[in-house]
């Protein structure tokens, strides 16, 4: 079943939580509203349970609007963050809740209950409680209850965040499996940028209430819609450098700091002279030698990942920036190196509207 | 140097001891007194020195209070306020401090509504007295058990009330949230998510209301005066007179009297300290 906002405008008081949402999405597909906290996300994903009304604005499930349907109508399944397991209750009778208040006919609940118990293998700790569970166990059993019922949607609060690193990974990978399996639309909301590139299959990103773009995550990641998209989505985010256009010399200009530019670069800017220059850290080649072209740059710190390298350092213009490099890179703090930005690699954004200077298709 | 600390350690602990001790026999001493006064013959009672053990036990008072005169009756009589007034309250608070826990008001209505509610119990009972049996008498319920159960009722509400909302708002939000996903109504994820996990709570509050009802004098003496209606504490102050004080018959009803709320709070013990105490833990 598909899920659709359409200008969803919730107000707690006087201010805005979400401001006029537009959200549609396709019928069994993984959507993740990823945003830092306060964003909005939380309450869109409960204005879609019921549990919160929306000021203004219709939401509907399938074909039907929601708005006045009660929660327990609704036909969703939802994940808590806190996966709000009922202590008194044994892991089987949480898993049989939402079939025992929908009158499932009575023989068929256990039956229900060990498949799903089965598919998460937890069967061995249906008659344990909550409290005896490890954190794992216990987002398990949340996931368990919410698919033994088979609902039109399933809606997810950042399930995986009270795991620890090891265990987020490993329950990521089979959350994907398992909605891929169960083919249900589903809506997730996270403020891990990793959950949202692996899980979705559209990423709704969130900022101050108002999406700022709904994609693929390949998308999102190659051609962010604006400053706030590019910053957020990447780790680290992609580097911003604000400066001029001297179309003269068609360059791009910050403090010392000149970048010759193409043509179509150019093009793309359409005369604007105020703008802000992107590049995501693994287009910048960091280098102990002079090249053509390249800028001069004074090496700040570097973090060794094992994997990797991340060189923080400035441009001759004081800007900071991050730039991936080979884990066998090594260089001292404030030794001189040379910085080349990957041709076609560049994004621009409007200096004032923080908005993306789009690539024309060429 | 251990064999030192050792020694400070149980001296420490024995003045512990030393002093629940203490604690134990002021608490206990009345309770034993009346005990043995119910079962000691007149001239035992008031010999001197007092006999603490030896002494020939006699029924004799309990076949006095409970055959001889009404105070069977007033055991009935007070069992049934107590048990009715306590349901009643409990019933209507908590029904009320649900509501108070989880519905926000505008002007913060809900808060006032509560502090309100607990306002009425700062005024000291006496003064409502008059006022009580006036109304009672308007209404001729005077000399009833109603009136009882109303009056009790209304006294334990702000109580009922303020504890049951504190163990409400113990309980996470998404409880009920995740009960109403799952497809439940508000009443059903009350009765069959929120309720048992503030069972304790509930054990805890009804044992004070029935405490509260079944020892209390006041409002039993102002508006009760028959012996149809009227409550063991009252029945018992009754054989104070004019002209002889019934010290064994007194005695004996006491003992009876504390039977019922020792059985019960030794039934709900393990309720009462889990509610005394929820809140202290997170499990």
């Amino acid at each position: 079943m598909n899920v659709k906002f359409e200008k969803v405008t919730k107000k707690f008081g006087a201010s805005v939580v979400v401001d006029g949402l537009n959200l549609e999405t396709v019928d069994g597909e993984f959507v993740v509203l990823l945003g830092p906290s306060g964003c909005g996300k939380t309450t869109t994903l409960r204005m879609l349970a019921g549990l919160e009304e929306a000021t203004n604005g219709d939401i509907f499930i399938g074909p039907e609007r929601v708005n006045d349907i009660p929660t327990r109508e609704r036909d969703v399944a939802m994940v808590f963050q806190s996966y709000a397991l009922y202590p008194h209750m044994t892991v089987a009778e949480n898993i049989a809740y939402p079939l025992r208040v929908r009158k499932v006919l009575k023989n068929e609940i256990p039956r229900r209950v060990a498949r799903v118990a089965a598919l998460l293998e937890i069967s061995s700790l249906l008659e344990r409680k909550p409290r005896d569970l490890s954190g794992g166990e216990r987002q398990r059993v949340a996931l368990a209850r919410a698919i033994v019922r088979e609902p039109r949607v399933y809606l997810m609060d950042e399930p995986l965040s009270n795991l620890d690193a090891k265990l987020r990974v490993q329950m990521r990978g089979e959350l994907k499996r398992l909605q891929q399996a169960l083919g249900t639309t589903t809506v997730y909301v996270t403020h891990d940028q990793a959950e949202a590139m692996t899980l979705a299959h559209r990423v709704a990103v969130m900022r101050n209430g108002r999406l700022q773009q709904f994609d693929t995550p390949l998308n999102i990641y190659n051609r962010p819609a604006n400053r706030f998209v590019a910053e957020f989505v990447g780790s680290p985010g992609m580097n911003l450098i604000e400066g001029e256009i001297d179309a003269a010399s068609r360059h791009f200009t910050s403090g010392e700091f000149r970048l010759p530019l193409s043509a179509t670069e150019l093009d793309r800017l359409n005369g604007r002279e105020r703008v802000m220059l992107g590049i995501r850290p693994e287009h910048l080649q960091v280098s102990l030698s002079q090249h053509e072209a390249d800028a001069p740059a004074t090496i700040y710190v570097t973090e060794l990942m094992g994997n990797e390298t991340l060189v923080f350092f400035r441009l001759a213009g004081g800007q900071k920036l991050i730039a991936r490099a080979p884990a066998s890179f090594r260089a001292e703090p404030e030794s001189q190196v040379w910085i080349r930005f990957e041709r076609g690699q560049l994004h621009f954004f409007d200096a004032q509207s923080e908005v993306a200077l789009l690539i024309t298709e060429d | 140097m251990r064999a030192k600390l050792k020694s400070i350690f149980t001296l420490s602990s024995l003045l512990k001891y030393a002093l629940v001790l203490l604690a134990l026999l002021a608490a206990l001493a009345p309770v034993y007194w009346l005990i043995t006064i119910s079962l000691k013959s007149e001239v035992d009672q008031f010999a001197v020195p007092p006999r603490w053990l030896s002494f020939n036990p006699t029924l004799v008072h309990y076949k006095d209070a409970f055959v001889a005169r009404s105070f069977g009756q007033y055991l009935i009589t007070s069992a049934i306020v107590a048990v009715l007034s306590t349901v009643c309250a409990l019933v209507l608070g908590t029904f009320a401090a649900y509501a108070l826990a989880r519905f926000r008001l505008p002007r913060k209505l809900d808060t006032r509504l509560a502090l309100w509610i607990l306002s009425t119990r700062m005024f000291p009972p006496i003064v409502t007295a008059i006022p009580l049996f006036l109304m009672m008498r308007d209404v001729r319920l005077l000399n009833t058990k109603a009136s009882l159960v109303i009056v009790y009722t209304a006294f334990n509400l702000p109580f009922v009330v303020w504890m049951m909302r504190g163990f409400f708002m113990e309980v996470p939000r998404e409880m009920e949230e995740a009960a109403m996903v799952d497809g439940d109504s508000r009443l059903g994820a009350l009765r069959r998510v929120v309720l048992p996990l503030v069972a304790p709570g509930l054990a805890a509050t009804a044992v004070f209301c029935l405490i509260i009802s079944w020892n209390e004098f006041l409002f039993a003496l102002v508006l009760t005066q028959t012996d149809a209606a009227m409550t063991l504490p009252v029945g018992i102050a009754g054989r104070v007179t004019q002209y002889e004080i019934k010290w064994g018959v007194m005695s004996a009803a006491g003992v009876v009297a504390m039977m019922p709320i020792l059985v019960f709070a030794m039934a709900v013990q393990r309720y009462l300290v889990r509610g005394l105490s929820l809140g202290a833990v997170k499990g």
